[in-house]
């Protein structure tokens, strides 16, 4: 940090409307920030806090019908939004960068990366065609870009996605900035890629004494990369401190909710979840906006508005928080283990499959895509089986191969000692009575023009299960399981939100009675707090129906939590597989180990071991390596693994021929 | 890039075979037969029969098919006994006439409607906006001939500037020489299309605003005339590469009100004529060439878009 007295960027009290058709919403009311020089602030805040909106403000990026209506943003001291546009314009180019969300879409389709890199330095300094190649081909060097001499006359689809979030970063660096913001800069990413993207951002911060803006909803990000902390509900900031202090002490209630939310501090079995949803910004406000879902919420809460205060770290609640509540990473909870004498409802068996790559007819030349290559695993009655992995890793091709929605290559699934490929087509069909899938993305399931009612209803109606009376009975009773009111049967998809469509995915989920639900990134898609509740809701029903869960996600903390065992993919294989405490906690597989180390921990001391970190990008699934799969990016890889290492062991299996760790002796 | 050409190419050939079968079976469902068509209702059966022996009708009809193929592949789409002339002469004589019309008015049309669809998305939900559509759908809803009757009736009784008639000339040079007579048939033409193609260019281009790569580009603190121009434009006229390549056919077929309202001797004229005196080898000649043109130009819309479009021109580079 530099000894400045004035910062680099300081936000007065700025506020930000947006005017969209059913009324205008305030995005931010009255904010107040500032980032020093060489400084990382990180903006945290779940969907809808205006922590985007922020950054937006200061970028003059804002959405259509979004504009700034007070306040005062001052860059070195000028105020932004009283500057001249062609200024501004050079201000935004030359001195600030941005970094999206979205690598995939922030790049120009039809432009080469090169031209779209050096754009800056062409409009602004009006560098020469030639040079501007030769700077773009240097930064795209400097941000660990593989071969930038060709990647600069590659188009953006010809790159993967962590390929072009470094075309991205390499766009808002070529122009020296002395602040550069990035919105989510992870977030689209895997937690392997993510970890080279941030730590990229830590070293180019110091190289370039820049100022970073870091905004995330990942408590986890923050707290390794940030020097200071700006908390967001609702379009305001409720609390601020440097990194450490607010870990280790949150003042704001709502600071504590969210900590608490988290999978990671679930020591006690279950986790906090925060009741009901963040307010409607396009209504008048009073009073502390986080009320209305705070345990501690008084009368005067609701009424007075709660100013920001404090010297150094401050807050804006009236009940604050008293005594340090440093967030308990836990250290594992055993789960009682699901009957192990028990006949498993599901056993996959060397499940196969393969997808003919590129073209159909006369061009049928361009090989397979190995997408599953023989992954073998039961589940228990009443168990929770997580698997995990990179995208790409063939963990939704096993849920869809398992919920029969597509025919595997080869092996065999055997779902309550039947086999589903013995089947007809009709016996099939029954099958899908007992196996139910659940989505990441519930809207995108549902068809928006059928009720809520047609919807639940429609399993019933194709399985023909009971009559209409009891169809409308068994509807009703799903409702009250998810904990969802009987009003809710009218309406659209569209009228609800996150959190309530996945409960009526898992409604729908539920309706046949199923024994086992195959769940792929049920909860990916929602905010801390309403990932709580979702993930509580289904373990409660799990509890209660005795149901068995294939748990699908890249969120190890997730499955760790849901999960009684825990399978680790790589590329088609299962690596590891074992009791769920075990695999998190003493992993015997190199990549399990580095895939834990990636994972941003939101405890802001603990740094992890550098010579786990795996680099480069996932091979191709269209000529796979030989062998043990992860060796071309394995530290412990020799001669021996290109042969292929067997799943082996008692119940914590691993597939390597360098375990990190012995199994553990059963307790 | 040559691969995937070759497939195409091989794609539209087996549709043009195709195409050309119809015809052909169409050609063998006419009442009565060809002699029939041809020679009248007063032919006698040996002057019919005598007909059909030298055309080669009395043979096995896969012989006959084979005839015909071997005969279009030579040029010869048959003989209008109507106009006196082979079918290719008729066509070759008007072809021309009618791409003039169609390409002038299909150039200008675009140069008016891009710049007029960009206007409209940058400054959607505004006057210009609204002043825009509002006549682009006027245009759009006023039938063709109602249209062309105003536009005699403004610009050649009320304000006496331009003839109401096209050139009358034989040869394309003819025509050329009086370019006046070409003006509002090229008008008429124009005005539909440009309503057309703007709104194309409209929602394209709003689309493209909206994408997250020109909100990078904005970040780069870019004019919006840079912006607009520099990124959005290319990739918002991707639906009118589309547009063109689907318009491809009417270069050929011509546009039958128009060329009937302005008395102008195009394809339209003739497939009109044709269809009143009901001559066929000119109908199945000119149903054929149209539909060689329309799978001619799905190909032409996808190779100019592998031309413009990295992401196409990689997927077929690859596979």
């Amino acid at each position: 940090m530099e000894a400045s007295s004035e910062p680099l960027l300081r936000l007065r009290d700025l506020s930000t409307d947006i005017a969209l058709r059913r009324g205008t919403v305030h995005a931010l009311d009255h904010v107040n920030l500032e980032v020093n020089q060489g400084e990382t602030l990180g903006i945290v805040g779940e969907s809808g806090s205006g922590k985007t909106m922020t950054v937006l403000s200061v970028m003059g990026l804002l959405p259509t019908g979004g504009s700034v209506v007070g306040g005062e943003i001052l860059f070195d001291g000028r105020d932004l939004r009283t500057m001249p546009a062609p200024e501004l314009r050079r201000v935004r180019g030359v001195e600030m960068g941005m970094v999206f969300q979205d690598p995939l879409t922030s790049l120009n389709p039809t432009m080469r990366i090169g031209a779209q890199v050096a754009e800056p330095l062409r409009v602004h300094q009006g560098v020469s065609k030639a040079e501007a190649r030769e700077r773009a081909v240097e930064i795209l060097r400097r941000v660990g870009m593989p071969r930038p001499d060709k990647i600069v006359d590659d188009y953006p689809h010809q790159l993967s996605g962590g390929m072009r979030q470094r075309v991205v970063i390499a766009m808002a660096l070529i122009r020296s900035p002395r602040l550069l913001i990035a919105d989510e800069p992870t977030t689209a990413l895997d937690v392997t890629t993510q970890r080279q993207i941030l730590e990229l951002i830590d070293d180019l911060r110091e190289e370039f004494r820049m100022a970073v803006i870091l905004v995330t909803h990942d408590l986890g990000v923050i707290a390794g990369r940030a020097d200071r902390v700006a908390v967001m509900y609702a379009g305001r900031v409720v609390e601020t401190a440097t990194t450490t202090e607010l870990f280790r002490a949150p003042r704001h209630r709502y600071t504590e909710a969210l900590m608490r939310a988290l999978p990671e501090s679930a020591a006690d079995g279950r986790l906090y979840s925060i009741p009901g949803l963040p307010p409607d910004l396009s209504r008048p406000l009073t009073g502390c906006r986080f009320a209305p879902r705070c345990r501690f919420a008084t009368d005067e809460c609701r009424t007075t508005d709660v100013a920001l205060t404090g010297d150094g770290h401050k807050f804006a609640c009236l009940h604050p928080v008293a005594e340090p509540v440093p967030i308990t990473v836990s250290t594992g909870h055993h789960r009682a283990a699901a009957t192990s004498a028990a006949d498993p409802i599901l056993t996959v068996r060397d499940l196969v499959k393969e997808y003919d790559a590129g073209g159909a007819g006369l061009r049928r030349t361009a090989g397979r895509v190995s997408a599953v290559a023989g992954v073998s695993f039961d589940v228990k009655p009443g168990e929770t089986l997580g698997i995990v992995g990179e995208s790409g890793c063939g963990k939704s091709t096993v849920g869809r191969l398992v919920a029969g929605l597509e025919p595997a290559t080869g092996g065999q699934i055997i779902v309550d000692g039947t086999d589903i490929a013995t089947l007809d087509r009709r016996a099939r069909h029954h099958m899908h009575r007992k196996v139910q899938l659940m989505f990441q993305d519930s809207y995108a399931a549902m068809n928006p023009r059928m009720r809520i009612d047609s919807i639940l209803t429609e399993p019933l109606e194709i399985q023909q299960v009971g009559d209409a009376a009891a169809r409308r009975a068994r509807v009703s009773e799903l409702l009250d399981q998810v904990g969802l009111p009987r009003r809710a049967l009218e309406r659209y998809p569209h009228e609800f939100s996150g959190g309530q469509l996945q409960r009526i995915g898992l409604a729908r989920s539920l309706a046949l009675r199923p024994r086992l639900i195959v769940a792929d990134e049920p909860v990916s898609a929602l905010d801390v707090s309403v990932q709580a509740q979702v993930l509580n809701l289904m373990r409660d029903l799990q509890g209660e129906l005795g149901l068995s869960y294939v748990f699908i996600s890249h969120d190890l903390s997730v499955v760790d939590y849901m999960a009684d065992r825990i399978g680790v993919m790589y590329l088609g294989k299962l690596v590891e597989m074992g009791p769920a405490h075990q695999v998190v906690r003493a992993p015997r597989h190199p990549y399990t180990q580095a895939l834990l180390d990636a994972v941003p921990s939101p405890d802001p001391g603990r740094t992890p071991s550098p010579d786990t970190t795996i680099r480069g990008e996932l091979p191709s699934a269209l000529n796979p390596p030989t062998g043990c799969r992860f060796r071309t990016r394995c530290p412990l890889a020799q001669d021996v693994c290109a042969t292929e290492p067997v799943l082996e062991g008692g119940p914590h299996q691993v597939a390597c021929h360098f375990p990190l760790r012995q199994e553990a002796p059963a307790a | 890039m040559t691969r995937y050409l070759l497939t195409r190419l091989g794609q539209a050939l087996v549709i043009v075979i195709l195409v050309t079968l119809i015809t052909f079976v169409i050609l063998h469902l006419l009442p009565g037969g060809a002699a029939r068509a041809i020679l009248g209702k007063e032919a006698t059966l040996e002057q019919i029969a005598a007909f059909n022996h030298e055309m080669g009708y009395d043979r096995p009809l896969w012989q006959q098919y084979a005839m015909y193929l071997q005969r279009l592949v030579q040029g010869d789409l048959g003989y209008s006994f109507q106009l006196n002339q082979s079918v290719a002469e008729a066509i070759w004589q008007r072809l021309p006439k009618t791409m003039l019309l169609s390409l002038a008015s299909t150039f200008l049309a675009v140069v008016v409607a891009v710049p007029l669809g960009v206007v409209q998305a940058v400054r959607r939900n505004r006057w210009p906006d609204y002043t825009i559509n509002g006549l682009s759908l006027l245009a759009y809803a006023t039938p063709i001939f109602f249209m062309g009757l105003m536009m005699i009736i403004l610009f050649s009784q009320v304000w006496p500037v331009l003839p109401p008639e096209a050139p009358q000339g034989f040869t394309l040079a003819e025509v050329l020489a009086d370019p006046a007579g070409l003006v509002l048939p090229t008008l008429t033409l124009t005005i539909l299309t440009v309503a057309v193609y703007s709104r194309y260019v409209r929602s394209s281009m709003v689309d493209n605003l909206n994408e997250n790569y020109v909100r990078t580009a904005r970040s780069k603190g870019l004019s919006e005339g840079r912006v607009i121009v520099g990124h959005t434009l290319r990739n918002g006229l991707f639906p009118v590469i589309t547009l063109l390549g689907m318009y491809l056919p009417a270069l050929f077929s011509g546009a039958l009100v128009v060329e009937r309202l302005f008395n102008y001797p195009g394809m339209g004229l003739l497939f009109w004529q044709a269809a009143l005196k009901r001559d066929y080898p000119i109908l199945l000649g000119v149903t054929l060439l149209i539909s060689v043109a329309t799978v001619l130009g799905a190909l032409v819309a996808d190779v100019l878009y592998a031309a413009v479009d990295p992401r196409v021109r990689l997927k077929a580079g690859r596979s």
